[in-house]
């Protein structure tokens, strides 16, 4: 009878991660593994990476296991990030990257800079940093990143919705994810982001999708009444100014939100073809 | 469902160039010169640079909107570090603040010398890379200087001392490129603040600091001595918990009862909490000009202290008084997991890595482990260790 509650109680608090599983640190020819770390949960993640903690944290972080690959001087750290979701996962990694980094086929993707090799699969972001200049060793840092990928499961996708960015004049490499406070205002959340340069205008599109039309519908008129425009039940686009981000355009349909800035009040026509691209 | 078509958007509120659609809260809160708001300044010791009490920590923002709607607020100083973000936390900022006269506004960042796993030097520990680290966050920064350069998360007083890096930040102070130097730290906060206030080195110390911090009262001893010192004192993780007493965040803490803490210390003279968005920095903003608690933050303040929530501090301060040698903070992990995470099988594959096959208090009629958050340790083990019997099965 006992042990029927208990799998009761284990039924109802079910996982959501990919894996129960701590991850497994591979071996490296030539390197010695040390897996001296402990295990960084959110309370403690601040020892280990001090004020950055605070991104990954907002951003699903649940654990991190760190080993280190020793050999002679040249130290290799590997740190596997797990986070709740894929999605969350692409966030803090692409909260990292740059485009002017060297980018890799490598889990979902990966890039090379500065002795640094980083990517993302599945629920995991995964860092590789070394302070040795041999060459031998980066590649060695190299060999180690595509056997943590290896074992790791999960997609190797970047996120569906990054594929709902129109491409022209999208600037490669810099979507991000934004899981809170989109634009600054607590009722926008979970949003992609792409930023474009469309003529002489740097612009920034950000889509939410909430999954039911009924939450877009409250959070589109959420955002209109912070900015005291009226909500009209026969429009699904507006142009104004939120007051601090400047000329916003706004759109809906269904579940899924778009949101431009950075474009001239003057300049709808654009907005409404990316808008049109996005939401047809 | 309308049909789509590519035609044009609601133009609201707009009439002749330029106007508008804002609503009066928002026009409430435009900007408003700094001299006129009574806002509260404290002196970075002997640095002399009078800062707001409220300061902006800018490592989770990415928008450059907030950043300067804070500087309309009458915020000055803006804390980031070359680690946040990869760097795009300071390139934002060097992109926002390139617009702005240079004298009117503070920037501190942070530059992490590389150290072993207990803070210490080894033989990594090199100041050309700090150096290097610290051109590239100039030049993120798209600045000549920084006004408070930290050397970042230091935990043990060795590197306080430490003269590769010591001398490399004072040739930096010297030539120019930092006006102040500091360090941050945020672990054995203490120590390191009692063994900066007996040199004559830093100008300013960056710590952890707030109501629920297991050391708060050793920090607050600390904090005395190096303001009276003449060391610049700025408080951070002033919100403990992310502004939330649990993990589901379910139960929200009163932040401005939480930051009125901090500054009820006239030794801290500045805060940089951590905002992303307008009604946080709404919230925050108030503290510039009152920092008298009310009725309900007295309250909240005192039932907050009270509450132990999910998260061992990892105080260790259980581990002798336990006579069985039992892995108290892995047992209390592996609860979090449980409850906390919704993960039964971390759980329960953390017992097994720490060969718990039992519940292993159960011999105890008693319980002598006096937790330092009150967590009822005995209780816990007991409800933790029954995933040991579930089949893994039924586990995900």
């Amino acid at each position: 009878m006992r042990k029927c509650i208990l799998a009761g109680i284990a039924l109802v608090l079910v996982s959501s991660f990919a894996s129960g599983q701590d991850p497994v640190f591979p071996e490296l020819d030539g390197f010695k593994k040390l897996t001296k770390y402990p295990v960084f949960l959110p309370e403690n993640l601040y020892e280990f990476i001090n004020g950055a903690a605070d991104t990954y944290l907002a951003l699903g972080f649940t654990d991190l296991h760190v080993a280190e690959y020793k050999k002679g001087k040249d130290i290799i750290k590997a740190e596997i990030y797990r986070h709740s979701s894929n999605t969350m996962a692409f966030g803090i990694y692409a909260s990292e990257r740059s485009p002017s980094y060297r980018f890799l086929n490598l889990g979902a993707q990966g890039y090379v800079v500065d002795g640094v090799v980083n990517f993302f699969k599945g629920n995991f972001y995964v860092k590789l940093r070394t302070y040795s200049e041999k060459q031998k060793t980066l590649q060695a840092q190299e060999a180690l990143a595509r056997r943590i990928e290896a074992m790791l499961q999960g997609p190797a996708e970047m996120p569906d919705m990054l594929s709902k960015f129109p491409d022209n004049g999208k600037k490669e490499n810099e979507e991000t994810f934004v899981n809170e406070s989109v634009l600054g205002h607590q009722f926008l959340n979970k949003a992609f982001k792409a930023n474009y340069r469309i003529g002489n205008d740097d612009v920034s599109i950000y889509l939410i999708r909430s999954g039911s039309a009924d939450e877009t519908l409250r959070v589109a008129k959420a955002y209109l009444s912070s900015a005291g425009i009226e909500f009209d039940i026969n429009e699904t686009r507006y142009v104004f100014s939120d007051g601090y981000n400047g000329n916003i355009f706004l759109a809906w349909s269904g579940d899924l939100m778009v949101i431009i800035s950075g474009l001239a009040k003057d300049q709808a026509d654009i907005a409404a073809t990316y808008t049109y691209d996005i939401l047809k | 469902m309308k049909e789509l078509s590519r035609r044009g958007f609601l133009r609201t509120g707009i009439a002749g160039a330029g106007a508008l659609a804002v609503s009066p809260s928002i026009l409430a809160s435009a900007v408003k010169a700094p001299e006129e708001n009574n806002i509260i300044y404290r002196t970075l010791g002997k640095t002399g640079m009078k800062v707001p009490v409220i300061s902006f920590g800018v490592m989770r923002s990415d928008n450059p909107s907030l950043c300067k709607a804070a500087f309309d607020k009458g915020i000055r100083l803006f804390d980031t570090a070359n680690g946040y973000q990869g760097g795009n936390n300071e390139t934002m900022l060097g992109n926002l603040f390139k617009d702005f006269k240079r004298d009117s506004f503070y920037l501190a960042t942070k530059v992490k010398p590389v150290t072993d796993r207990e803070g210490k030097p080894n033989d990594q520990t090199s100041p050309e890379k700090f150096l290097e680290m610290f051109n590239t966050s100039l030049s993120r920064l798209q600045m000549d200087y920084v006004d408070i350069l930290y050397v970042h998360d230091l935990s043990s007083p060795e590197m306080l001392e430490y003269k590769p890096i010591l001398n490399a930040v004072k040739k930096l102070r010297k030539d120019g490129k930092a006006r102040f130097i500091g360090f941050s730290t945020h672990r054995n906060e203490a120590q390191m603040i009692n063994a900066a206030a007996s040199m004559s080195d830093w100008d300013v110390i960056l710590t952890s600091y707030n109501y629920k911090h297991a050391a708060a009262a050793e920090i607050t001893e600390a904090i005395k001595k190096a303001s009276d010192a003449g060391i610049g004192i700025v408080a951070m993780k002033t919100v403990a918990g992310g502004g939330w007493l649990d993990r589901e965040r379910t139960k929200p803490m009163n932040t401005g009862a939480a930051l009125k803490w901090v500054l009820s210390n006239p030794g801290v003279h500045t805060t940089i909490p951590g905002m992303t968005s307008f009604d946080q920095l709404e919230k925050n903003a108030l503290l510039l000009t009152d920092l008298a608690f009310s009725e309900t933050e007295k309250t909240d303040l005192l039932a907050d202290m009270a509450d132990p929530g999910l998260f061992c501090s990892g105080c260790l301060e259980c581990l002798p008084q336990c006579p069985h040698n039992l892995p108290i903070p892995d047992l209390m992990r592996s609860f979090m997991y449980a409850y906390g995470y919704a993960s039964p099988a971390m759980a329960k594959n953390l017992l097994g890595e720490i060969g718990i096959t039992g519940n292993p208090c159960e011999g105890c009629t008693g319980c002598s482990v006096t937790c330092s958050r009150n967590f009822r340790i005995k209780d816990k083990i007991a409800d933790v260790t029954r995933l040991v019997n579930t089949p893994s099965e039924f586990l995900a």
